[in-house]
């Protein structure tokens, strides 16, 4: 049984979700603040992350930053915002996905399980790849900079193993989102901020990349 | 007929000013130069006259004269003529020297002992005629050909002429170059509005360093912030209403999902009446969202480069239709500069309103007309009536034919989103009858082919 933490300060909204969830056969939590939610996740671990952005006290982008200190797992952000600064922000704060509500219970689930696929292992086993100072295991889910391990969240890890697995290739936003996120089509801003976020923690500049490198209208590219 | 630009105007006043300024110089300048010159070469003409008439008086002086060998002894060059009137006979230096040649008037004043001066015409020339007295009765005459003076004017009048020309045109080109100055200020004005309606609400003139101008772009920048203020209060409002509808939708959404997968454990009415719930929050859902694409009017087309082929055949696919339906034109270019999320959404748009109410979708073709990208979405339905074309794309107009076959499962405001979206783009959407039958959709997107 996959356990989903929903993070949501609406009690009604809090309430339907759960019941729907439990419905397709998850095992579902409420947390009605980002502190009772963070504290539920310490304690006990769930699968997957629901979270509000607009929550008393610590707000959702915070409260994801706070999470993603020590915990990788999936979050998906349910929010009635659909502002590009909004999703950006979450999307930077460390979510993995976003979801403007109202969303149907059967996409919402289709979501998370691509999110666990996508969490649970590496699709195809590649050996060792050594990309400038970037050496990156697959099989032992761990990147090492200048020999120093670097912490990536699952997707962070697949889009790297993605694109170093196509390394001196060009992958557009659309081929990322099936392989990386596995939606058929998507919100290509998920990638731009995951690519993003994975500059600042491999590149040495991430204002000027050397590795990850943007190609304009066609998508992103790993190079040595 | 047109009328001319501000700038045109004032450049062809100057070039006719300068014009008018020009000529009328000209004009006096040539008559006082022509004057000046006339009498000079008159006084020089008399005198000469005078000089020729004392030989020829010291020459008639002698006993038994030879007339004509006296006029031949006269040193008068080529361009003076003697004429002698003596004892009612003619002599002059060639026979065809007439004494027609002087007007009747002047014979009587000469010869009543009074010296004339007169211009005549002969054989098409310009002659200077000099008539002076001699004792006993006896005219002498000198004629004097001004064609060499006619010459110079004629030379002066077209220098004259040329250089009024270049006067006016350079006076025009003065215009020209004064109002590009003097309007400046009006194209900083178009390119900053040009700027704004494009959505750059952050443009503002720069405050004006001349007081003549300062009221322009103060007023000017003030609009701008008002303009911006409620483009903020606006999106503020949309984005409100959308926090505020979308949450309650949630919690009904995933209720009614609760419901729809327990239908089997509901009696038949139960479930009827809960499969209406599922099925009209999914309606709302729609209208919520198309409600708010539309209240996001305004905003600017995000333009990127984006493969208009792989994106209709994968709205065709996510619609369940078959990807042959697209057919872009042979030859075109497949990479676009357009909105990803509106052409998305017209396109998916345009299929929904194929399926509802067109039987069917049966071809989206994409084409290029120079840098216009061009969709176009066919379907097998009975056409749109000449009448409705119109106000089709209006918001919650359903066309007669769609009510007729009750297609009442939309929302209204499919159709009005296209419009919008093609407006966002510079372009718009027309529906024509599509040769063999159906309905044609077309969107055009201006700027969107390099």
């Amino acid at each position: 049984m996959t356990a989903v933490l929903v993070i949501e300060d609406d009690d009604r909204i809090r309430l339907a979700l759960l019941l729907a969830l439990e419905e397709e056969g998850y095992t579902a939590r409420g947390a009605a603040s980002a502190e009772e939610g963070l504290r539920m996740q310490r304690s006990d671990p769930a699968d997957n992350v629901l979270f509000d952005l607009m929550l008393p006290g610590i707000d959702g982008f915070e409260g994801i930053r706070q999470l993603r200190r020590d915990d990788d797992v999936p979050i998906v952000v349910v929010s009635a915002r659909d502002d590009t600064h909004d999703i950006v922000a979450a999307l930077e704060a460390g979510a993995d996905d976003y979801v403007v509500k109202p969303v149907a219970i059967k996409e919402l689930s289709a979501r998370l399980r691509a999110l666990r696929r996508r969490a649970r292992a590496v699709a195809t086993p590649v050996a060792v790849q050594v990309i400038g100072d970037l050496e990156i295991s697959p099989e032992a889910g761990e990147v090492r900079r200048a020999g120093a391990p670097v912490a990536l969240t699952r997707t962070e890890f697949r889009l790297l193993c993605e694109l170093a697995e196509h390394a001196g290739r060009v992958l557009s936003r659309q081929q990322l989102l099936q392989r990386v996120w596995g939606y058929d089509s998507g919100d290509e801003r998920l990638v731009d901020v995951h690519v993003g976020r994975l500059r600042q923690k491999i590149e040495a500049e991430p204002g000027n990349p050397r590795h990850l490198v943007t190609l304009r209208g066609l998508g992103y590219k790993l190079q040595r | 007929m047109r009328h001319l630009g501000l700038r045109a105007r004032v450049t062809a006043g100057f070039a006719v000013g300068a014009a008018l300024l020009a000529s009328s110089m000209a004009l006096i300048s040539y008559d006082l130069t022509r004057r000046s010159l006339l009498d000079e070469r008159e006084r020089t003409a008399v005198r000469a006259a005078y000089f020729d008439a004392g030989v020829v008086r010291i020459g008639l002086n002698t006993d038994d004269p030879d007339v004509v060998e006296v006029l031949r002894s006269l040193d008068t060059g080529s361009s003076r003529r003697p004429l002698l009137h003596l004892d009612g006979s003619w002599y002059g230096r060639t026979a065809e020297t007439a004494a027609t040649s002087v007007p009747a008037a002047l014979q009587q004043q000469v010869r009543a002992g009074q010296p004339g001066v007169q211009r005549v015409q002969l054989a098409g020339q310009t002659t200077l005629l000099v008539g002076v007295p001699l004792p006993d009765g006896a005219s002498y005459y000198e004629l004097t050909s001004l064609r060499e003076l006619e010459e110079t004017f004629q030379v002066l009048a077209l220098a004259l002429t040329a250089v009024a020309i270049m006067v006016a045109g350079a006076g025009a080109a003065f215009g020209w170059y004064a109002t590009r100055h003097s309007l400046r200020p009006l194209t900083a004005v178009a390119d900053a509005a040009e700027r704004i309606s494009a959505g750059d609400f952050t443009t503002r003139l720069a405050p004006a360093t001349d007081p003549d101008l300062t009221r322009l772009s103060t007023s000017f920048n003030d609009m701008v912030d008002q303009l911006a203020r409620r483009n903020e209060r606006d999106r503020r409002f949309a984005a409100d209403v959308s926090h505020e509808l979308r949450s309650p939708l949630q919690t009904l959404y995933a209720a009614a999902s609760v419901l729809t997968r327990r239908r089997g454990h509901h009696d038949e009415r139960t479930a009827t009446a809960a499969g209406l719930v599922a099925d009209e929050i999914g309606r709302f859902q729609q209208l919520v969202n198309d409600l708010l694409e539309l209240a996001r009017t305004d905003q600017p087309a995000q333009r990127e480069s984006v493969d208009i082929v792989a994106l209709a055949s994968e709205v065709c696919q996510s619609r369940e239709l078959p990807k042959k339906l697209v057919q872009p034109d042979s030859g075109m270019p497949t990479e676009w500069r357009v909105d990803r999320r509106r052409t998305e959404q017209l396109l998916v748009n345009l299929l929904e309103n194929a399926v509802r109410y067109g039987g069917g979708p049966v071809a989206v073709r994409l084409s290029a007309v120079d840098a216009t990208g061009i969709v176009e979405v066919d379907d097998a339905g009975p056409g749109v009536p000449v009448a409705d074309r119109g106000v089709i794309f209006d918001r919650f107009v359903r066309s007669r034919a769609a009510r007729a076959r009750g297609g009442t499962d939309g929302t209204g405001l499919g159709l009005a989103i296209v419009a919008q979206h093609a407006t966002a783009h510079g372009g718009h959407a027309v529906v024509v009858d599509r040769p063999g039958g159906g309905a044609r959709f077309r969107v055009e997107l201006p700027g969107s082919v390099e």
